[in-house]
């Protein structure tokens, strides 16, 4: 049976929750990427008592600039005895090896992550989870849980990412044209997009929210509280196979294309 | 001081060979498994035919097999390397580090993809004790950024120079997927950043003098180059496989021109802003420096609609001249006309002339050239050579 793991948005919801919960994946502040609501690693040791499965974002792409900054919240983190550090950037890999780090890292280059046998050459390096993609058809998910070698994260409920850019394109769009709102949502065809322009740069979400009610064939299954009503939330993680809101399955039962002819 | 290798792309063998007889050093080109799956792409006999063609020019020619790939393409990728091998390919240039292991046995040569977006130099060094021979950096990079890395690091570097930029980071987009269920990440990418949305605050629709969109401008580093050369930079790399041959053979030259002419004096080198026109006349986007001089602010975008220049002023590309009779043949790429001012220029020259003759194939005087790939004659007063450009500077 696969644990719930859960992306939370603040300490209360995180304490509120604590019985429907396996896991904990908390954005660290200004080294994550994609989560408008993130953690300082002081609140991350406070989660520490709730005596959870705790994994730490760090997701965002690691400009050269940024190297400091990391080594130095990744000996912070290595002192926490947390169970996992999701990374995007390579550097991670590096680092844990020039710091001796024994924290475990989870690869989770996000919509890249989407085969076996890429899973199984990370977890030679010492990477012992793999997040996967949301790109991927239930068959994919279940070969790759079958054939790689540490354990799997699938995302099974939130909005999912779907750009991330170091450009601020809101706000660029604000400066252009000399408007002062501040916009939160794009639309084309009839459907609405969250987008968020951060520091770290533009998230945009997918239109709906994925909801599989399904068994899904995974050590983790991923609950991101992101956006989400906090009481909807709560009762999601209930009965997530019954829940009532609308199921959605992405790319579960859907293969994309990519040779059009 | 080291020359850097200019690096071109190429989306067929035409412009392979225009872009190698122009001045590129190397080509880049995709065969299967790379992310350009709905262009025609080289066949393993294509490949061949390129790579001799590079090799006896003593040029290099890599193939990308960058995609992310699926469960699936994973159990066909070690066929295809192999088939690369035997061609002799001078590299591949991969995203997924699981062809790391089967390319090393195969003895092929690996660069790392800016799928990748390699920002920093531990990203860098991870990948050089994997075997990586070069890294593609991300497009997101500052020169500061390039010269520490390369302080830091041994390993070869390519840096884009030139062409389209992604809005997102390379590799973390897939709007492509959610809003056309094509995969961008497996060459079936619909440019979607292209697109124009509407933006909202909440339920208010937020009305700019234009629609909003992720549409950013083009990079062009044509007035940085003797940085980048001065950062030992090895590779400068022009983005746009899917161009013209007429694109590829105007721009190549030019880089080509500034690289030689840093290289010729570097004291008294002066970049000649000429060449910004040349290269503005052939792009449908205007072009920046982008993240290479720190700037990633408003005026990197490009609010103007899906209303980009096109290249309508490229009319032919000579196939062969009749030294006897000073005749040109062409095969038409746009409409041209007896009278029409035009340029015919080659990797070293050019000549500008009005058009007073023009014959069919069956060599009657024709007026007009309007269908395309059509074969014409037109008179040209001096020697010209197979794969020289002819572009209208005015029409009649």
């Amino acid at each position: 049976m696969s644990k719930i793991s859960v992306i939370i948005s603040s300490m209360k919801q995180a304490k509120d929750i604590k019985n429907k919960v396996d896991a904990y994946l908390i954005p660290l502040k200004e080294l994550s990427i994609n989560y408008p609501n993130t953690f300082r690693v002081e609140e991350i040791k406070e989660l520490k008592k709730l005596n959870k499965e705790l994994f730490v974002f760090i997701n965002k792409n690691i400009h050269n600039n940024e190297i400091d900054k990391l080594k130095e919240a990744l000996e912070k983190i290595e002192k926490l005895n947390i169970n996992g550090i999701i990374f995007y950037d390579i550097a991670l890999v590096e680092l844990k090896t020039e710091l001796k780090l024994k924290t475990d890292l989870v690869w989770h280059q996000e919509h890249m992550t989407t085969n076996y046998a890429t899973a199984n050459y990370w977890y030679d390096k010492g990477v012992k989870y793999t997040y996967l993609s949301s790109e991927l058809t239930k068959r994919e998910i279940k070969e790759i849980k079958e054939k790689a070698k540490g354990k799997i994260f699938v995302n099974t409920f939130g909005y999912i990412p779907m750009f991330t850019s170091r450009r601020h394109l809101v706000n660029n769009y604000l400066d252009t044209f000399s408007l002062k709102e501040s916009g939160n949502k794009i639309y084309k065809e009839g459907k609405y997009y969250f987008i968020n322009d951060l520091e770290e740069g533009t998230s945009v979400y997918s239109d709906y929210i994925l909801n599989i009610k399904e068994d899904i064939d995974a050590d983790y299954i991923v609950f991101n509280s992101n956006l989400i009503d906090e009481k909807d939330f709560i009762e999601i993680l209930k009965d997530y196979k019954n829940n009532k809101f609308k199921e959605e399955t992405g790319f579960l039962y859907q293969e994309t294309i990519y040779k059009v002819k | 001081m080291q020359k850097p290798e200019l690096l071109s792309p190429a989306g067929d063998l035409e412009r392979l060979k225009i872009a190698l007889l122009y001045g590129a050093d190397a080509v880049y080109i995709g065969g299967m498994f790379n992310l350009r799956a709905n262009t025609p792409n080289f066949t393993i006999d294509d490949l061949k035919e390129g790579i001799d063609y590079a090799h006896k020019l003593n040029k290099k020619v890599y193939v990308t097999v960058n995609i992310a790939m699926h469960n699936k393409e994973y159990e066909k990728i070690t066929d295809y390397l192999k088939q690369l091998k035997k061609i002799n390919v001078d590299a591949i240039i991969i995203s997924d580090p699981a062809l790391i292991d089967i390319a090393k046995k195969i003895g092929l040569t690996i660069h790392l993809s800016t799928q990748n977006s390699t920002l920093n130099k531990k990203a860098v060094k991870f990948w050089q004790k994997e075997g990586i021979s070069r890294i593609v950096l991300a497009r997101e990079c500052t020169k500061e950024d390039i010269k520490d890395i390369k302080e830091n690091n041994t390993i070869e570097l390519e840096v884009f120079i030139h062409g389209a930029m992604c809005a997102s980071y390379s590799g973390r987009c897939v709007l492509s997927n959610f809003l056309t269920n094509r995969d961008s990440n497996r060459g079936g990418c619909s440019q979607i950043c292209r697109w124009d949305f509407d933006l909202y605050s909440d339920n208010k629709k937020i009305e700019g003098d234009r629609p909003f969109t992720f549409c950013t401008k083009d990079l062009s580093l044509a007035d940085h180059i003797p940085e980048l050369i001065n950062l030992n930079v090895d590779s400068l790399k022009i983005e746009g496989r899917m161009r013209s041959a007429y694109y590829i053979a105007t721009i190549v030259k030019t880089y080509r021109k500034i690289i030689d002419e840093y290289f010729e004096n570097p004291e008294e080198y002066k970049y000649n802003k000429e060449y910004k026109k040349i290269l503005d006349d052939v792009a449908n986007r205007d072009s920046i420096p982008q993240f290479f001089d720190g700037n990633f602010g408003k005026d990197v975008q490009y609010y103007n609609g899906r209303n980009e220049m096109t290249n309508q002023d490229f009319i032919g590309i000579v196939c062969s001249y009749d030294e006897k009779n000073k005749l040109a043949k062409v095969q038409q790429r746009n409409y041209f006309k007896i009278g029409d001012y035009i340029e015919v220029f080659g990797p070293k020259t050019t000549q500008k002339f009005k058009i007073n003759e023009i014959y069919d194939e069956d060599m009657n005087k024709i007026e007009i050239v309007r269908h395309p790939k059509q074969i014409v004659y037109i008179k040209v007063p001096e020697k010209v050579e197979e794969n020289y450009m002819i572009k209208c500077i005015d029409k009649h």
